[in-house]
C-alpha cells in the first residue's frame, strides 16, 4: 500500500475518520513529554546532586573550588540516575508495547501480561535462577553467565503465553472469560511453585526477592542493561512489523487470513517478542503491574486502535510514565525508596477498575 | 475461474460436506443455496482456505492448498456472515484494512482515496467519520463489503479474474440495499469479474444469480441455472417445504418481487 506522504498531508488531514494526523502530533508530543520525564529523573533524588551542574561541567570543564562535590555529583548522576533511567525506559517501553501487542493478539482490551500470568511465569522462570543458580541450574548459569536470569524468565513467560493461547482461543476466537480465568489459575500455579522456590532460599536471598518481586528499578547498573537491554530493544524493535497484521487481526483471525495475514506466522512472532520483552523487564525490575493495560487503553482513546501509531507510541508513553513512577518511588520516602510496583499498582489498579466499569455491558465477560 | 473437485470437509469428525463439485466462471454470480445447516457456509470456507478439505480446490489454475494467504488474498476477497471488531475503529480505517494486502489494482496514489469511493459504492457517504460500533447490523455489513471491493476494487488484476466470495451479503439488509449490493456483485462480475454468493431469498437468487448450486445435508442436490434448478419438486425436497414457483398469491394479497424494481 502507498504511504499518504505521497497523497500528501492536506489530504490525510481532511479525510474524515482518519486519525492518523493525529497520531503524528501525539507522538511528537509524547517525545517531548519523554524528553521532560528524563530531565526530571536526572535531576531528582534523593541526593541533590544536579545533573545540570553534572552537564555543565562536562560541556564546560569542572569548576576548580568544588572539584570534590563535582565528583560525587557526577558519579550519582552517571553511575545511579542515568542506568537507572534507560532501565526504567526500557522496561516503560517492553511493558507498555507487550501489552498493547497482546491485546492485538487475544482481540480485548483487557490482555496485561500482568493480569494473565505471563510475568508471573517470567518470574518464576527469573527466581528459579537466583535461587537455584548456584546448585541445581548452576551448569546454566556458568553457560550463559549474565544472560540465564532474562532467558530464564523468557522461558516461563513463553511457556505461561503458549499455554494461555491454547486454552482461551478455540477457532480463532479468545473467550475473555476464559482467557481472564486461565490466567488466573497460571498465575496462582506460578506464585504457589516461586513459594516453594522461595521457601528453599537463604535469608539474603530472601530479601533480595522479596524488594524484587514487589518490582523496582533499584539496583540498576550498566552491567544489567547491557544483559537485558538488547533483548529488549531487539523485541521492540520487531514490533512495528506486526502492526498492519494486528490491525487486520481486529476482524478475526479468519478474516486476517482473507486479507493475506499469515495469521500463524504473526501469532507466533507476537507471542516470542512479548515473552522476550517481559521476560526481560521481569529479570530486571520484577512485577510492575499495570503499565501494560493502562498506556494502551489511555491511547487508544486518544489516537485509535491503528496499531501502526499505537505501539511507538505506547514505547515513548510506557517509558515516561515509568520515569515519572520511579521518581515517585525515590523521593516520596527519601532517603529510603518505595518499590515501584506499589507506586504503579496504586495508580494503576482504580484505572483498571474504572476500564471494567466504562465498559459494562460492551465488554462481554 | 475457480474449479472443486469432490470437496468433503469433517469437522470434528462429523462430515459436514461431502463431494461437492462446483465451479465459478468469470463474468457470472455463482449462488448457493440451501436450507439452515446444508453446508453452505462451510463449503465457502473451504473455498476460502479458511477450513482444511479434502479433494481438489483450483483458483485460476492453481491449487489453493500450496498458495500463501497474501497469494490468495490477490485473488479472492470474503465476506463474511457478521464481523464484530474488539477495538473502537473508525468506519475509514475498518474499511482501510482491505488495502492492507496492497494489490486493489487501482493506480497507487488513488489507494488513499479508495475508502471514500467504496463506502459511496454501497451508499454509506459520510459515514467514513462513525465509529463502526454505533451503527446498525445492516450498516456494519455494508461497511464491511465497502471493505472486500477495497480489496479486489479491479475486477481483472495481471490479466486474471479476481472473485468476491459473499457469504448471506443481503439477510440482514432492507430492500434498498439488497438491490443495491446485488447490483454491485452483477456490476463486478459484468466487468470480468467473478462472484460466489450464499443467498437465502430464492427471488433474488432467481434475479441475479447465473448459476445455482442447491446443497442439502452437505451434498450438492442440483446445479443449474435458475430456470433449470429452481423447481416445485426441488424446493419441496432440498427446503422441505411445500412451495409452487411462478404461482401468484390468491385475490388481491400483496406481494412485492425484488423483480419489480424500476
Amino acid at each position: 500500500m502507498v504511504d499518504q506522504s505521497i497523497a500528501g498531508p492536506v489530504m490525510a488531514s481532511v479525510s474524515e475518520g482518519d486519525r492518523s494526523g493525529r497520531a503524528r502530533i501525539v507522538i511528537l508530543l509524547l517525545c517531548l513529554g519523554l524528553a521532560a520525564a528524563i530531565f526530571l529523573s536526572l535531576t531528582s533524588g534523593a541526593s541533590d546532586a544536579s545533573a545540570v551542574n553534572v552537564i555543565g561541567d562536562w560541556l564546560f570543564g569542572t569548576v576548580p573550588d568544588d572539584a570534590a562535590v563535582s565528583a560525587r555529583d557526577s558519579l550519582i548522576v552517571y553511575d545511579i540516575r542515568l542506568p537507572r533511567i534507560i532501565l526504567g525506559m526500557l522496561v516503560g517501553a517492553a511493558l507498555a508495547v507487550s501489552g498493547a501487542v497482546m491485546q492485538g493478539l487475544f482481540r480485548n482490551p483487557l490482555a496485561d501480561p500482568g493480569l494473565i500470568g505471563v510475568s508471573g511465569g517470567s518470574s518464576l522462570g527469573a527466581v528459579a535462577v537466583i535461587v537455584l543458580g548456584a546448585t541445581i541450574l548452576a551448569p546454566v548459569t556458568v553457560l550463559l553467565g549474565t544472560l540465564a536470569l532474562p532467558l530464564a524468565a523468557f522461558c516461563g513467560g513463553l511457556a505461561t503465553t503458549l499455554v494461555l493461547y491454547q486454552v482461551a482461543t478455540r477457532r480463532g476466537q479468545t473467550s475473555v472469560a476464559t482467557m481472564l480465568l486461565a490466567g488466573i489459575a497460571l498465575a496462582a500455579l506460578a506464585m504457589a511453585l516461586t513459594g516453594i522456590l522461595i521457601f528453599m532460599a537463604d535469608d539474603r536471598q530472601l530479601r533480595d526477592l522479596t524488594f524484587w518481586q514487589l518490582g523496582s528499578l533499584g539496583g540498576a547498573t550498566w552491567a544489567k542493561i547491557a544483559s537485558v537491554g538488547p533483548i529488549i530493544v531487539l523485541a521492540l524493535a520487531a514490533m512495528p512489523f506486526l502492526a498492519r497484521g494486528l490491525n487486520a487481526l481486529a476482524l478475526g483471525e479468519a478474516t486476517a487470513g482473507h486479507l493475506g495475514i499469515p495469521v500463524q506466522r504473526l501469532k507466533y512472532t507476537a507471542i516470542v517478542g512479548v515473552s522476550a520483552a517481559v521476560g526481560a523487564s521481569v529479570a530486571v525490575s520484577g512485577g510492575i503491574g499495570f503499565v501494560g493495560i493502562v498506556v494502551p487503553h489511555l491511547l487508544r482513546l486518544l489516537i485509535g486502535p491503528d496499531n501502526r501509531y499505537l505501539l511507538p507510541a505506547s514505547a515513548l508513553l510506557g517509558a515516561s510514565l515509568l520515569l515519572l513512577a520511579d521518581a515517585v518511588a525515590r523521593t516520596i520516602v527519601a532517603p529510603a525508596e518505595l518499590p515501584i510496583g506499589i507506586v504503579t499498582a496504586i495508580a494503576g489498579a482504580p484505572f483498571f477498575l474504572w476500564i471494567l466499569l466504562r465498559k459494562r455491558g460492551v465488554v462481554d465477560l | 475461474m475457480i474449479e472443486a473437485k469432490d470437496v468433503s470437509v469433517d469437522i470434528a469428525g462429523k462430515p459436514i460436506v461431502s463431494g461437492v463439485d462446483f465451479h465459478a466462471r468469470p463474468g457470472e454470480i455463482a449462488a448457493i443455496v440451501g436450507p439452515n445447516g446444508s453446508g453452505k457456509t462451510t463449503f465457502l470456507k473451504a473455498l476460502s482456505g479458511e477450513l482444511a478439505y479434502t479433494g481438489r480446490v483450483a483458483l485460476n489454475g492453481r491449487d489453493l492448498s500450496t498458495m500463501k494467504p497474501v497469494e490468495v488474498a490477490v485473488h479472492r476477497a470474503v465476506l463474511p456472515q457478521a464481523t464484530t471488531l474488539s477495538f473502537p475503529f473508525t468506519v475509514r480505517e475498518v474499511v482501510k484494512l482491505g488495502l492492507v494486502g496492497g494489490r486493489s489494482g487501482v493506480l497507487p496514489g488513488e489507494d488513499a482515496r479508495l475508502p471514500e469511493r467504496a463506502l459511496a459504492r454501497v451508499d454509506l457517504d459520510g459515514f467514513a467519520g462513525r465509529f463502526y460500533q454505533e451503527l446498525s447490523g445492516g450498516e456494519q455489513q455494508r461497511v464491511q463489503l465497502a471493505r472486500v471491493l477495497c480489496q479486489v476494487w479491479a475486477p481483472v488484476l495481471d490479466g486474471k479474474p479476481r472473485f468476491l466470495f459473499l457469504d448471506e451479503p443481503v439477510s440482514s439488509l432492507d430492500i434498498k440495499h439488497q438491490l443495491i449490493i446485488m447490483n454491485i456483485a452483477r456490476d463486478f462480475a459484468r466487468r470480468g469479474g467473478g462472484v460466489v454468493a450464499i443467498l437465502h431469498d430464492l427471488n433474488l437468487t432467481a434475479m441475479y444469480a447465473d448459476r445455482i448450486f442447491v446443497m442439502h445435508r452437505g451434498r450438492l442436490a442440483a446445479t443449474g441455472s435458475p430456470r433449470d434448478v429452481l423447481s416445485d419438486d426441488l424446493i419441496e425436497k432440498v427446503f422441505d417445504c411445500r412451495l409452487r414457483v411462478g404461482v401468484l398469491p390468491a385475490g388481491n394479497m400483496p406481494f412485492v418481487l425484488p423483480q419489480s424494481a424500476a
